[in-house]
């Protein structure tokens, strides 16, 4: 693993509401290394998500800055954001949110498109994601022919198929029963291993975080346990 | 072009609410292509009618004058000019004309029937006789068909015709014809020469029509024809002002209602975009966060706006021909000489409607489209994302 920072955060805090304003970020600095698998964890409303959010560029924090490949995001225009979200990273959330018209192997090429490749390219890249996280004889189910795990398998290929620097993935398996979640913890694991990319994954499930390299505690908006 | 797959896919993903919208942007085209038709086509026979049946540009004396003195130069000068098809001048009295004892008040012409045949086409009017037999110098009289009834005569009867000044004099009957305007009822054509004799007034006329190829350059060919003549030339334009600025006016208020029209089916267009937008919320925030920009989000619902509305249009426009020729095949019947003579709606099949109720659609639908394609663009994607 290399000593390279990939997310360095400073200062961060998020404020929510006027009044009675909320700190669902209270000054949390971190540093993220390229290649790490790291959880973050904490009870509801410690500001796990929000920590993602701002890392994903999908929310400005208040004050404070977040540099991404040394790059600060929150002083992006719109475009840049969306650009930035596009190359570098990829997301699972707690639901899959493939989009249900289109088939697995389209979900999977949406990214791709959507950065301007090549619909046969497009379509090359996402079979080989479909054939890593084992579903290539699936490609043309759409999301309501899939099962629960099946559909989260999908959402990571898709999360994968731009090759991003970061992957993010919010209760990925929250939805999932426990042989499902296994699954997919596994196969997260496996491809950070080939890939090289950074994992931040937030969720609940204190067995899968003892699983990674690194938990982050976040309590009240504060980072107060950084275990490697 | 991502974007227009997932229109695609959202438009197909709720068909029978599409349909609906589609088919209510079709039926707007079509009611207004159809209407629009039936405009157009009252509009050219009104124009056409009285462009048949009226000199396009007439001459008159000019101010202070009662009459047009060496009329056969001016006559040749006319002939001259660009875009002249036929010259006729006349001599126009008042006169009543009697039988019995019945007695009407007419205008009478006095013309060389050659001449005003080709500016007026009045021999193809002719019910009975013929128009040319006012050819010869004598006391013959064609007289319009109401007119003709009004005063009970028919062919070959005399009828005495009396003027200001001038002596009682008979005129013999040898056509009566039908424009289905308001002339059949008060006109009457002598011989020129044999009016001019009527009523003392030797070598002179009271005015001179004109003919010409393009009857929309009548108005510039008149003031020309004022300003190098110095006498009065009017064209059928400024004739007939009136009529033309109402048939304007009831255009502006039909327009008023293809608004109407067009924004109800532009409310369906919203109402299935809002829909589907609101539908898709999670989906939208997560093509949001796989780096969809702003723009994107909008132009993939402002492009379901355009394919629902296109569609829309394009069905319209075929279902609008269809009817318009269906309702062009219809025969009414009506007496004729009545509706300048029509027998069916008026329906002229012009491109240019299908381009404007095409255009004027579409930009309803985009406007319809925009309310919900900038709400979709402007969610939050964090809180989109956790919508379900």
């Amino acid at each position: 693993m290399s000593e390279e920072k990939i997310i360095e955060i400073r200062d961060l805090t998020r404020i929510y509401g006027d009044g009675a304003p909320i700190r669902a970020l209270d000054g949390v600095n971190l540093d993220i290394e390229r290649g790490e698998f790291l959880a973050i964890i904490g009870p509801s409303g410690s500001g796990k998500s929000t920590l993602l959010h701002q890392i994903g560029i999908l929310d400005t924090p208040t004050s404070g800055t977040i540099l991404l490949n040394g790059v600060d995001i929150t002083k992006m225009s719109d475009r840049e954001r969306s650009r930035m979200r596009n190359e570098e990273l990829g997301f699972i959330f707690q639901y899959h949110h493939l989009l249900p018209d289109f088939n697995a192997l389209e979900n999977v090429m949406m990214p791709l498109l959507i950065s301007g490749v090549k619909p046969s390219r497009a379509r090359k890249i996402a079979r080989e994601m479909l054939e890593e996280v084992g579903l290539a004889d699936r490609e043309g189910h759409r999301p309501n022919q899939l099962s629960g795990g099946q559909n989260q398998r999908v959402a990571i290929a898709r999360a994968l198929a731009n090759s991003p620097d970061i992957v993010i993935g919010d209760e990925p398996t929250g939805n999932l029963d426990s042989r499902a979640s296994d699954n997919i913890y596994e196969l997260l694991r496996r491809l950070n291993r080939e890939h090289n990319q950074t994992f931040i994954l937030v969720t609940h499930d204190e067995q899968m975080a003892k699983k990674t390299d690194r938990i982050i505690r976040l309590v009240d908006g504060r980072v107060v346990e950084d275990s490697g | 072009m991502f974007e227009l797959d997932i229109a695609m896919k959202h438009i197909r993903s709720r068909q029978r609410q599409t349909l609906f919208s589609i088919i209510a942007v079709a039926l707007a085209v079509a009611i207004i292509i159809v209407s629009m038709s039936m405009m157009s086509g009252y509009m050219s026979i009104l124009i056409d009618s009285t462009v048949e049946n009226q000199a396009h540009i007439t001459i008159m004396p000019g101010k202070d004058e009662d009459y047009i003195h060496l009329y056969r130069g001016l006559e040749d000068h006319i002939h001259n000019l660009e875009g002249v098809l036929a010259v006729s001048s006349y001599f126009q009295g008042e006169a009543a004309l009697q039988y019995r004892h019945d007695v009407e008040g007419v205008v009478l012409y006095g013309i060389n029937p050659y001449d005003e045949n080709r500016v007026v086409n009045r021999e193809d009017d002719m019910l009975a006789g013929e128009f040319a037999s006012l050819e010869r110098p004598g006391s013959r009289i064609v007289v319009g068909l109401r007119l003709a009834r009004n005063l009970g005569v028919g062919m070959g009867d005399t009828v005495t015709a009396r003027g200001p000044g001038a002596e009682p004099t008979d005129f013999t009957i040898t056509g009566i014809f039908a424009t289905g305007t308001q002339a059949d009822e008060t006109t009457a054509y002598a011989n020129l020469e044999r009016l001019q004799d009527f009523y003392g007034a030797r070598d002179v006329v009271t005015g001179v029509g004109v003919r010409v190829s393009d009857v929309y350059t009548a108005e510039e060919l008149a003031k020309r024809i004022d300003r190098e003549t110095g006498y009065d030339a009017t064209s059928w334009i400024r004739q007939n002002a009136e009529i033309l600025s109402m048939l304007e006016t009831s255009e502006s208020m039909v327009f008023f209602f293809y608004v109407i029209i067009f924004t109800i089916s532009g409310f369906g267009i919203a109402n299935i975009l809002i829909m589907i937008v609101m539908e898709k919320v999670g989906e939208i925030g997560m093509l949001m966060a796989m780096g969809t920009s702003r723009r994107s989000i909008m132009l993939i619902f402002l492009l379901e706006a355009g394919i629902l509305g296109m569609t829309g249009v394009i069905i319209g426009s075929v279902l609008g021909y269809i009817a318009a020729m269906a309702i062009a095949s219809i025969t009414i019947p009506v007496p004729p000489g009545m509706y300048f003579g029509m027998d069916h709606l008026p329906i002229v099949i012009e491109p240019g409607n299908f381009v404007t109720a095409g255009v004027f659609a579409m930009v309803i639908n985009l406007i319809a489209g925009a309310y919900p394609a900038r709400r979709a663009s402007r969610m939050d994607p964090v809180e989109a994302i956790h919508h379900v």
